[in-house]
């Protein structure tokens, strides 16, 4: 049943482009009844599960992965289920209206569902895995809505980039969740929690902790990474009102919710969190009153309460939780009301700038009451629920353990958020009437309905804080504590330290709101100039590409030479390394003659290769290679293998030969010969692999040598192919089959070698395909010596 | 050689008879016979396909031909994918090879032969086999990437690879031997022994390394990826989709049964070099991607990418690792087709582009090709839940289990790094704005293919069982079970 309400979204968005054509004006509201279904269905979960209980289903997936479909409801999954379901059937209706001229309205509730099935099927997932698929899952619908006005180069740009933030970070996210499952033995959230010591005492738990760090950071903007989400703003508003406020942003710091009770309490995790969470806190709620369109200050007040609600958790102390809960929720009812209410303003005056709007509250009332709910719920005034959450957020930062600068970052941040709050509220709907370019007017019931549904319950959550501590903020707080814990939230805690803060706050914040003009125009000279991290985003992505550039200019210059040149010095490494590692070869070494002519070889094979090393022609070099090659047959002459050494000298010759035909056939270029630093490098890494091949041969001949091979030839020639020369009765008899081939082989040569030259000098790839079939033969002829010797 | 070996080898030999028989007909009909021959040899991949499981199949290793060749389930598994891989690049080159005007009979032959050198490949069970098999599969494949003799590109391609590879059948043929010289046998199971009996010595551990110099550079992993960039973008791009299908499979599955059979025991002689080319090769993949304009060298760092994330799974060197690769493999395998099935399908007004940025508002003029290439590009970025996620978490996870944490969180390194160059094709697909239209006209077969290969992509994960118990079997045979 659950894995059907999870579903369900998926389903419906398939069709609801043909709903779209079908319906015309009523879409929205008859896509809306899915969402208002789901509200309901989760809505029934209450009764269990603020009595303790959970309701879990899973079904094998991928079972030899241990990955199921399964899926979990506790008060922390419920509260955002409730959420997402229930700001999402305002939000589909407030879509349909305020795209309703949008030729891809079909297609945009087609993302929001799917979205909204995906951020469902993530909160109530059981299994890691699952988690991490719907994670993505709410990347990509967040992309696809992002870029969804891809005419604008801005809204393809913060596309991009959210995904390849978000996404990057839910990359990680899975290595960390598959560490963590492999710490604690289970792939199951509700299983792995448990075991909290075991994961905090892992050895990976830093791992793991960074990983996932990585993940909810990078989700729920936070600093450094808080820059994909004002640029998301380039979504139309119904997307930056439900992703990028009330739920996908939300998702890391569910996240760190979730695996509190599993990875938190310990030192690093706290100061972590605080940190991070209180820098991104000041940051937002700077930036947000340094902006003056009504979306990006929402979006920076969007980062500076997520930055809360981290440094909320990492506080990790019973009230803190409290306080992280209990704003969480507050927020997500104001913000997304102010989200929308802005959006009306935008669409009913065709401007979000906040110095052109005033004196709308005639023309707009509606909008406007709701606004004016939300934003005094935001600002933490009573009897909404804002006040409670901030005034819990005051008794968290107030433990003992915690210096006073915490509660510093905390007045500071809240004042500027009341000054904001008020300013979004407020100020475009008093005053007189102000020039803007549509004229302005309310719209459809559509538009207003969600916002005036949100902000109001954002006051009755406020009113009725029994029912909302006890029935949704309560059991979340349980989740996330891992234990059940009595959560009482109250509107009037007496005369204490928490109310005093309070009042401290809205004195500083009135002050800001009365210089908030000049506060704004004075951070904008500031910042605007300053290095921030969308610039860094884009300098990295430059650092990237000119790091990939380089390195494929380096190596993949498209010139075999280099390439053959890179393949020889790994050959190098590959032999001296594992000699240089593991040490011992067990050479003994010996010279095996003392006569004079074994010197004079040794002086001319080394002649020739010295020649190759430094002579800066080719032609000069393939005739060393000869000389050298003579040498070798000399050798085996020397030692007995007259054959060989024929061969071998055969081979050679007719290199040389051929070789040398085609180069004179060939131009010659200025790059054929080699400067002087060439020809050392060459050296060099010609010498390092001849030495570890010296080094290799050696070991091999200080073996005792395996003579079961020749002692068969010499036992079997004569009684069994009735001959006296072991070399001739191996070629002609042991492998008379090898010695026919390769007749064959040269005969075939030959003949394609014949027909080359009646063809005249037509096709010079003919001539450098003959020297092919003669090396062919050789390493066969050198098998044959070592039998016999 | 006994009846029975016959049996167990009979769809290699029914190949290599079709071949000599298709060649037989093409000589004498002339190039006009290309399209009958090309179709012949699809029919006789997917029968030889239809015999494996008709004979081979009692379900125990069979080992024919004096212990040469092992026909087992691994084996089995290894030569479905080639075998189809190497049909549907048949498929795909037919009527682009018309189109572009290189029409030579001999060209679905050669593949057929390069298929059958693979087949040998992932059957090999003795060190001579092996580099049989391997030069059977190169051979062919030189000549089929210069198969367009008339360009420059394409000549030079074929002669790049040809001098690599030629060079890396040295390396490899110098670590068989240097493996025969400490071991005394060329033998899997007999080098087994002699590893478990005699441990290993400093000489062994070059000679295998070598050997996987070699293999390494059929993989196309870094260090011995350099022809790859070159040969992908100066083929002609039927060829250039063989050449990232079929023989990497065969290779990879060469790979892992050469390092897991007779090196089984020595795993701590190879599996740092595994790790070390894993890693090379996930993150040149990953970062040169990212400077390409041409979506042929694009797809040829991103091949590298992935055999460095399939090398992650053998790297692990336990049965969960293999199957790991397996699958990484036959997923792979969808996805790169399906791709170049649309590469194959890029062209202006007639002529061919390659150009990422031919691709720009294909959202469009095309969507059905914009969504099939956006399934395959989100897949290959590992993004869930498609298909290249779960064969990333595959080897991941194998990885992770048998401890190398390190190279696990390196490797989710490279796919975010790599995940950058994939999203920006989407991008231009659907945000940029069109140039101009790429033409509609895609071949039935290949629009066919596309539409297939981005199905299995797109819900491979509501039945993945197929090819999950398939590569679980094929890797429990590497152990012994």
């Amino acid at each position: 049943m659950l894995l059907a309400g999870v579903l369900a979204p998926f389903v419906l968005a398939v069709f609801a482009p043909t709903v779209k054509r079908v319906a015309g004006p009523a879409t929205g509201w008859l896509l809306a009844l899915l969402p208002a279904a789901l509200t309901v269905y989760f809505a029934q979960f209450i009764g269990t599960v603020s009595s303790g209980g959970t309701i879990t289903f899973s079904t094998p997936w991928v079972s030899d992965l241990s990955i199921h479909l399964s899926f979990y409801v506790d008060g922390l999954s419920l509260l955002f289920a409730l959420l997402i379901s229930g700001i999402g059937t305002f939000i589909v209706l407030y879509a349909a209206t305020y795209l309703a001229k949008h030729a891809d309205l079909g297609r945009f509730l087609m993302f929001i569902l799917m979205f909204m099935g995906s951020m469902l099927g993530l909160v109530l997932a059981d299994n890691v895995v699952t988690l991490f698929v719907f994670w993505e899952l709410t990347s990509i619908t967040s992309f696809l809505l992002i870029g969804f006005n891809h005419a604008s180069p801005r809204s393809r740009r913060a596309a991009l980039q959210a995904l390849v933030v978000t996404g990057g970070g839910g990359l990680a996210l899975l290595a960390g969740l598959l560490l963590m499952a492999q710490a604690g033995g289970s792939m199951e959230l509700s299983t792995l929690l448990q075991s909290g010591d075991l994961l905090r005492d892992h050895p990976h738990y830093l791992a793991i902790l960074i990983l996932v760090l990585m993940g909810a950071f990078t989700k729920s903007a936070q600093a450094p990474f808080h820059f994909w989400l004002p640029n998301a703003m380039e979504a139309p508003t119904p997307v930056s009102a439900y992703l990028h406020s009330a739920t996908m942003v939300k998702a890391g710091v569910y996240l760190l919710a979730r695996v509190n009770p599993g990875l938190g309490g310990t030192e690093i995790w706290q100061t972590v969190l605080v940190a991070f969470g209180a820098v991104t806190f000041l940051i937002g709620a700077v930036l947000a009153i340094r902006n003056t369109d009504l979306k990006l200050m929402l979006a920076q007040t969007t980062v500076a309460s997520l930055g809360l609600l981290v440094f909320l958790i990492g506080l990790g102390e019973e009230v803190a939780l409290e306080a992280a809960m209990a704003y969480l929720f507050a927020h997500s009812l104001f913000k997304g009301a102010l989200f929308m209410a802005a959006g009306s303003v935008d669409h009913g005056t065709g401007t979000r700038e906040i110095t052109r709007l005033s004196g709308l509250g005639k023309a707009m009332p509606i909008t406007f009451a709701a606004a004016a709910l939300a934003a005094v719920s935001m600002s933490g005034l009573p009897p909404f629920i804002g006040f409670i959450a901030k005034e819990w957020v005051y008794k968290a930062t107030m433990g003992d353990f915690w210096p006073l600068a915490i509660t510093g970052v905390a007045i500071l941040g809240n004042a500027l958020m009341f000054a904001v709050a008020l300013l979004v509220g407020f100020k475009p709907f008093l005053g007189r009437q102000s020039e803007t370019p549509k004229h302005p007017h309310e719209g459809g019931p559509g538009l207003w309905l969600g916002p005036v549904t949100l902000a109001a319950l954002g006051l009755l959550a406020g009113l009725f804080n029994g029912l909302s501590g006890g029935l949704l903020v309560g059991p979340a707080v349980w989740a996330v504590a891992g234990e059940q814990v009595s959560v009482d939230l109250y509107l009037w805690g007496g005369f204490k330290t928490p109310l005093f803060l309070s009042l401290a706050t809205i004195a500083l914040g009135i002050v800001l709101l009365w210089r908030s003009r000049a506060i704004s125009s004075t951070l904008a000279a500031t910042f605007d100039r300053m290095w921030g991290p969308d610039r860094g985003y884009d300098q990295f992505l430059d650092l990237l590409i000119g790091t990939a550039r380089t390195v494929t200019a380096r190596l993949q210059t498209g010139t075999l030479r280099h390439y053959l040149l890179v393949t020889m010095l790994i050959v190098a490494a590959v032999l001296l390394l594992p000699v240089a590692q593991m040490g011992d070869l067990d050479i003994t070494f010996r010279i095996p003659a003392t006569d004079f002519y074994i010197f004079g070889i040794a002086a001319l094979a080394l002649a020739g290769g010295f020649s190759i090393a430094v002579f800066r022609s080719r032609l000069i070099a393939i005739l060393s290679m000869g000389v050298l090659g003579v040498a070798v047959a000399l050798v085996f002459l020397l030692f007995s293998a007259p054959d060989l050494a024929f061969t071998q000298l055969m081979v050679e010759t007719l290199s040389v030969v051929i070789l040398a035909l085609v180069i004179a056939r060939l131009p010659i270029y200025r790059s054929d010969w080699r400067g002087w630093p060439r020809a050392v490098r060459d050296s060099i890494i010609a010498g390092a692999v001849g030495v570890g091949f010296t080094l290799l041969l050696l070991s091999i001949t200080s073996r005792t040598l395996d003579l079961a091979l020749s002692e068969y030839f010499a036992a079997r020639s004569y009684t069994e192919a009735y001959g006296r020369n072991i070399v001739n009765v191996i070629l002609v008899d042991f492998r008379a089959l090898d010695t026919f081939g390769e007749i064959a082989v040269v005969v075939i040569a030959g003949v394609a070698v014949l027909s080359l030259l009646a063809m005249g000098g037509r096709s010079l790839a003919g001539a450098g395909r003959a020297p092919d079939s003669a090396p062919d033969s050789a390493p066969d002829s050198a098998v044959t010596g070592k039998e016999t010797s | 050689m006994l009846i029975s070996d016959i049996q167990t080898v009979l769809p290699e030999i029914f190949l290599a008879v079709v071949g000599m028989g298709l060649l037989i007909y093409g000589v004498f009909i002339g190039d006009k016979s290309m399209r009958q021959v090309s179709w012949l040899t699809v029919f006789a991949l997917i029968t030889a396909a239809a015999m494996l499981y008709v004979f081979g199949s009692t379900g125990e290793p069979e080992i024919a031909m004096n212990g040469l060749f092992i026909s087992d389930a691994f084996a089995h598994y290894a030569k479905l994918f080639i075998l189809l891989g190497a049909a549907l690049a048949v498929v795909m080159s037919v009527d682009f090879m018309e189109r572009e005007q290189i029409i030579r009979f001999e060209f679905p032959i050669l593949i057929l032969y390069a298929s059958l050198g693979m087949m040998m490949m992932v059957s090999a069970n003795d060190l001579m086999s092996l580099y049989i098999a391997l030069e059977l599969q190169s051979l062919p494949l030189y000549v089929v990437a210069s198969i367009r003799r008339d360009s420059l590109r394409s000549t030079e391609a074929g002669l790049k690879y040809f001098v690599l590879g030629a060079l890396s059948s040295g390396m490899l043929l110098y670590g068989c031997s240097m493996i025969y010289g400490f071991t005394g046998s060329t033998n899997f199971d007999a080098i087994a022994a002699a590893v478990a009996a005699g441990g290993v010595s400093t000489g062994l551990v070059i000679g295998i390394v070598f050997l996987m110099a070699g293999l390494a550079f059929k993989v196309s992993a870094a260090p011995f990826h350099m022809w790859t960039p070159d040969v992908y973008e100066g083929a002609p791009t039927p060829v250039t989709a063989l050449f990232a299908v079929a023989p990497k499979i065969a290779a990879i599955a060469l790979f892992s049964r050469v390092m897991i059979s007779p090196f089984g025991e020595a795993i701590e002689a190879w599996q740092q070099v595994v790790i070390l080319i894993s890693i090379l090769s996930m993150a040149l993949g990953s970062i040169a991607a990212i400077a390409q304009t041409n979506i042929k060298r694009l797809m040829a760092y991103s091949s590298i990418g992935h055999m460095g994330f399939a090398l992650v799974g053998l790297a692990a060197g336990t049965e969960t690792g293999i199957r790991g690769v397996m699958i990484y493999m036959a997923i792979y395998l969808f996805m790169n087709v399906g791709t170049f099935a649309i590469i194959l399908s890029m062209r202006q007004q007639g002529r061919m582009v390659e150009g990422i940025n031919d691709l720009a508002g294909l959202s469009k003029t095309s969507p059905g090709m914009a969504l099939a290439l956006t399934i395959f590009m989100f897949s290959m970025a590992g993004i869930p839940p498609l298909a290249g996620f779960f064969s990333k978490l595959y080897v991941f996870s194998a990885a992770i289990e048998a401890g190398l944490v390190t190279l696990a969180i390196l490797g989710v390194i490279a796919s975010v790094i790599g995940a950058f160059y994939y999203l920006r094709i989407i991008k231009v697909m659907y945000f940029d704005a069109p140039v101009e239209p790429i033409d509609d006209d895609m071949p039935r077969e290949t629009k066919a293919i596309m539409a297939v290969t981005a199905f299995v992509t797109l819900f491979f994960f509501i039945w993945p069982s197929p090819i999950v118990d398939g590569a679980a079997q094929a890797a429990s045979v590497l152990f012994g079970g």
